[in-house]
């Protein structure tokens, strides 16, 4: 008798453990991705909006890497179980959008009394149409610039790049500032960091006048074969493979680009608005943004995210609440003066919340010039699968495991069938 | 005599400090400073020592709670596994030879099926259910004993148990429960502990079930937690490497006191 | 009278329920709806559509489901022998119980025990090319350095040679098959004059051929789904693709491209892949059949 008594008594014992769910009282669920310092800022605005709505606690939930965010996304929507607000990038909402898993927020900011669409910068705004309807709403406008160490400049007595720097001004900057300080051979010091994938070609494409895909709107391959293509995936790999300003694989490998940068090995790092609140705080050096290198014409590239609201969400209203105060003047001045973003609010975007020189970057202003000349990339349904495929072709041309052309066309060659593959 | 032995105690050594290796590295990449430019040649004891790694961990992550929550699903794991295993083995060895042989090969079939080709589906199954991001997605395997190991395990030790003792608590009036509990159970430590250990391990360690399922950081174990570090500091080793320590040393403590039942199964 | 005995002979079978029931609910249900799904197209969103062999005829041209595939069976061509043969030798040399052999078995399994995640964390650093002790300790010896995780051709030969550090259970299942093997036996052929070599193939070998096929075929099993946590790890599938496996190529599969219906081919499609090398492996054995040991 006893024994069974024993034995229901660790079953339940057990039941109750597991059961035991973390609770949460009647409000709402963010999940964000980033490096702790992006983090900070998320939390800073959750504070504020907990503030002004007692009643609506929120739950952040930090998933660090973007691959495994989109990853954890994904097994939540296939669960039902989503957080209420979540963060997704243009280039990658579009698989949701189409399964019908995003509440569209149009409506919501049609009735709002807060924010309306006119207030926002239309270049961040459209790409988040599906269909004609605005599913998710845009928290910055961000595109790609170089950061530079300013300090590092100063020892190699060059000048700041300046606003109408072009490829071969850039190039010249970075082989005097990559260097071997201590004469063992190995390179100590690099001029450049940058990632060898598809977003970080794109704008060189851009600029040398070739295009990435073939129609925007309904792309059917990438056309970075043709032959200003070539000319700039020529420039961008020689960075490595010929010049030797960008680390090589080893040291890659050994330490990324991004911490060589932040620990004051590397002269200059392509990044988006993205990285500001982590080197606000962990670069122990001066240093400031400058815009991309001009090649045969300007152009930039979009970096854009937004809030989305999934469908499956129980909170429906109360996640729009978040949403429109993350978005509001209040809520992206917030986030803007931690450095996060490039505030899609063209009213934040040209406060001192934003522009302000003593914050870091002092040159802020340099995203906003940008604008005028910012390319978007398609918004497709398989892009995260044409852009992973592509970037892994890419990154054997950047590190000399091919030639530049073979890199290019095999690129083409293999993302092709996902442009049509219907799934 | 004792010179013929010293070649093989020598090999002896040195494979012991081989395999000791990649605890030592851990320990060792752990106290170094971050940041730093790389070693010239091996570094045994890294200079600056630091102990600050430690530390950051709990700042920058909740650490601590993921080493609770590691530590109650692991319990509840062993709890249940050590309870279903043990009643199945038992169940197994009072069986006619035929019924034994079907379950042996069944055993051994479950044992063959690769989990690659179910964790999906039984993610979309908990999902259908509403039971992810739940600490049940996680010990769901002990419901059937975690594996068909350790139900061979005690079906092993239970078959040496002398049958005349069963029958005659049997005659005694005791239920297979009672028996179970008083007679058999007490008879299978080595079996228990070794079990014990392993099925710690199995959800100590687990990786795949807790990144499939897991949403609210709150649940978090630590597998988890060690990606969740890596992909805020890709390549600040010593930082990862104070996390794997954090996360090894329970596992190293469970297996030092369990050891002697799995090496010494036999003797 | 009667009915006591029957519900006594039923009582075991009762004791078997939570075993039976897990196996039915976590085992052979989802492999049922694996089977399902792969023949829909379905995104986890939604609701599966059925698209008959669509997913297999995929499966066929997808040059990623063969690169994973092959990564697959180079690791267990690599690694499965490896790994057997040196559980094989470490049980050999630690069979008889001596005062240190505490010590060396315990060694032995010591790395075994290191958490998957933690263990694939430390081989990264071990491996690091910079900052790693491996590479400084190969140069001193004179042999090559190569960048191990970042280079295509040492990438998985990197993540073989960690799995070989972690052969506890292998070591363990041999210990205690040497243990059975009764000593008259080995004095038996000491008397008939064997040497060494010709007692281990003439007697352990065969005496232990149970335990080594079982291994194996253990192995083979685990081995795909054991590179999952060092893949995803250590190089996330790369450099190009060098480190792909099967597990990862269906998480990615399901949960990156959200195609739920072709990862369930390729489960359907390794579920096959096991069996086919477990059938060739007792060919190869000559067929061992299965006893209570």
């Amino acid at each position: 008798m006893k024994t069974r008594t024993i034995l229901i008594a660790i079953i339940a014992f057990a039941s109750i453990l597991t059961a035991c769910q973390p609770a949460n009282g009647g409000g709402i669920s963010f999940m964000v991705f980033g490096d702790p310092a992006e983090l900070a800022v998320y939390q800073t605005l959750v504070a504020a909006f907990e503030q002004a709505h007692p009643d609506l606690p929120v739950e952040l939930i930090h998933v660090p890497g973007q691959a495994d965010y989109r990853n954890r996304l994904a097994a939540d929507m296939v669960a039902g179980t989503p957080a209420d607000v979540v963060l997704i990038n243009y280039r990658h909402y579009a698989a949701f959008a189409q399964s019908g898993a995003l509440e569209p927020l149009g409506p919501y900011l049609a009735k709002s009394s807060l924010i309306q669409e006119s207030d926002f910068y239309i270049e961040a705004v459209e790409p988040f149409k599906w269909l004609d309807e605005l599913i998710c709403i845009p928290q910055n406008i961000s595109s790609l610039v170089v950061y530079y160490n300013k300090d590092l400049f100063d020892q190699a007595g060059l000048p700041y790049p300046a606003d109408d720097w072009t490829w071969d001004d850039f190039l010249a900057a970075a082989r005097s500032l990559t260097q071997d300080l201590d004469h063992d051979g190995r390179t100590d010091q690099f001029g450049v960091g940058i990632e060898a994938s598809l977003i970080r070609l794109a704008p060189f494409v851009w600029q040398a006048g070739g295009e990435v895909v073939d129609y925007d709107a309904n792309p059917s391959t990438l056309t970075i074969d043709s032959t200003k293509a070539i000319q700039a995936a020529e420039f961008f790999f020689s960075l490595q493979t010929v010049h030797h300003v960008a680390p090589g694989l080893d040291e890659e490998t050994a330490e990324d680009s991004e911490s060589r940068f932040i620990n004051g090995r590397t002269a200059m790092f392509f990044n988006s608005r993205r990285g500001v609140p982590t080197y606000r705080e962990s670069a122990a050096f001066d240093w400031d943004v400058a815009p991309l290198p001009r090649g045969e014409t300007r152009a930039g590239i979009l970096h854009a995210d937004a809030y989305c609201l999934p469908g499956a969400s129980k909170h429906k209203d109360a996640a729009w609440t978040f949403i429109e105060f993350a978005n509001s003047v209040e809520g992206q001045t917030i986030v803007a003066a931690s450095g996060r973003t490039v505030p899609s609010l063209i009213s934040v975007a040209n406060s001192p919340a934003f522009l302000d020189p003593s914050a870091k970057p002092a040159n802020s202003r340099v995203f906003l010039d940008t604008i005028p000349y910012i390319h978007a990339l398609p918004v497709h349904f398989n892009w995260i699968e044409i852009e992973d495929i592509a970037s892994e072709e890419l990154w054997r041309g950047f590190y000399g495991q091919t030639d530049p052309l073979d890199a290019l066309q095999r690129a083409i060659q293999r993302t092709r069938v996902y442009f049509t593959e219907n799934e | 005599m004792k010179i013929s032995r010293l070649p093989k105690t020598l090999a002896s050594l040195a494979l012991t400090g081989l395999f000791i290796l990649p605890l030592f590295w851990m320990v060792s990449a752990s106290l170094r400073q971050p940041g730093l430019p790389p070693p010239r040649g091996i570094e045994w004891v890294p200079s600056p020592l630091v102990f600050s790694n430690y530390t950051r961990i709990f700042d920058i992550l909740p650490f601590g709670r993921y080493v609770v929550n590691s530590a109650i699903t692991s319990g509840i794991g062993v709890a249940l596994t050590l309870v279903t295993a043990s009643l199945a083995g038992f169940g197994m060895s009072l069986l006619g030879k035929r019924a034994r042989l079907r379950l042996l090969l069944l055993s051994a079939a479950l044992q063959m099926i690769p989990v690659t080709a179910l964790w999906l589906t039984r993610f979309l199954l908990l999902a259908w259910i509403g039971q992810t991001n739940s600490r049940l997605a996680l010990v769901a395997p002990a419901i059937m004993g975690s594996s068909p190991l350790f139900i061979l395990l005690f079906y092993w030790t239970f078959r040496r148990v002398d049958p005349a003792v069963v029958e005659s608590a049997k005659l005694d009036g005791a239920s297979l429960l009672q028996i179970w509990w008083k007679i058999a159970l007490p008879l299978a430590r080595p079996a228990l502990m070794a079990v014990g250990m392993l099925s710690f391990l199995f959800y100590w360690n687990d990786f795949i079930s807790p990144l499939l399922y897991l949403r609210s950081q709150t649940l978090y174990t630590l597998p988890v937690g060690l990606l969740q570090l890596q992909e805020m500091d890709r390549t600040n080793w010593p930082l990862l490497m104070a996390a794997s320590v954090v996360m090894t040393l329970p596992a190293v403590g469970v297996f030092a006191a369990l050891q002697r039942s799995l090496l010494w199964w036999d003797e | 009278m009667n009915s006591l005995a029957r519900s006594r002979r039923l009582q075991p079978y009762l004791f078997l329920t939570p075993y039976l029931l897990g196996a039915l609910l976590l085992v052979a249900l989802p492999a049922g709806v694996s089977f399902l799904i792969a023949f829909t197209r379905y995104s986890g969103m939604g609701r599966p559509v059925f698209v008959g062999w669509q997913n297999f005829q995929w499966v066929k041209t997808d040059l990623l489901f063969w690169v994973a595939l092959i990564n697959s069976l180079l690791y267990i061509l690599m690694a499965v022998p490896l790994r057997l043969l040196g559980a094989l030798g470490l049980a050999l040399l630690y069979s008889r119980p001596t005062r240190a052999t505490g010590l060396y078995r315990a060694a032995v399994y010591l790395p075994t025990v290191i958490p998957d995640t933690a263990y694939a964390l430390v081989w990264t650093w071990i491996l690091n090319p910079f900052y790693g002790p491996l590479n400084p300790a190969l140069r001193t010896l004179g042999l090559p350095a190569p960048s191990w995780l970042a280079e295509s051709a040492w990438a998985l030969p990197a993540i073989v040679l960690a799995s070989l550090f972690q052969i506890g259970e292998g070591f363990v299942v041999l210990l205690a098959g040497l243990r059975h093997i009764p000593r008259e036996t080995y004095d038996a052929a000491r008397v008939d004059g064997a040497n060494r070599w010709q007692t281990f193939t003439a007697i352990t070998l065969p005496l232990l051929s149970p335990w080594l096929i079982l291994l194996s075929v253990r192995d083979v099993v685990l081995s795909f789904q054991s590179t999952f946590t060092p893949a995803y790890i250590m190089t996330r599938g790369g450099p190009y693709y060098a480190t792909y496996f099967t597990p990862l190529h269906i998480y990615e599969t399901a949960l990156d491209g959200m195609h739920f219906g072709e990862a369930a081919a390729v489960m359907l499609l390794v579920f096959i892949v096991t069996i086919l090398l477990v059938v060739l492996l007792y060919n190869l054995a000559e067929g061992w059949g299965f006893d209570e040991d």
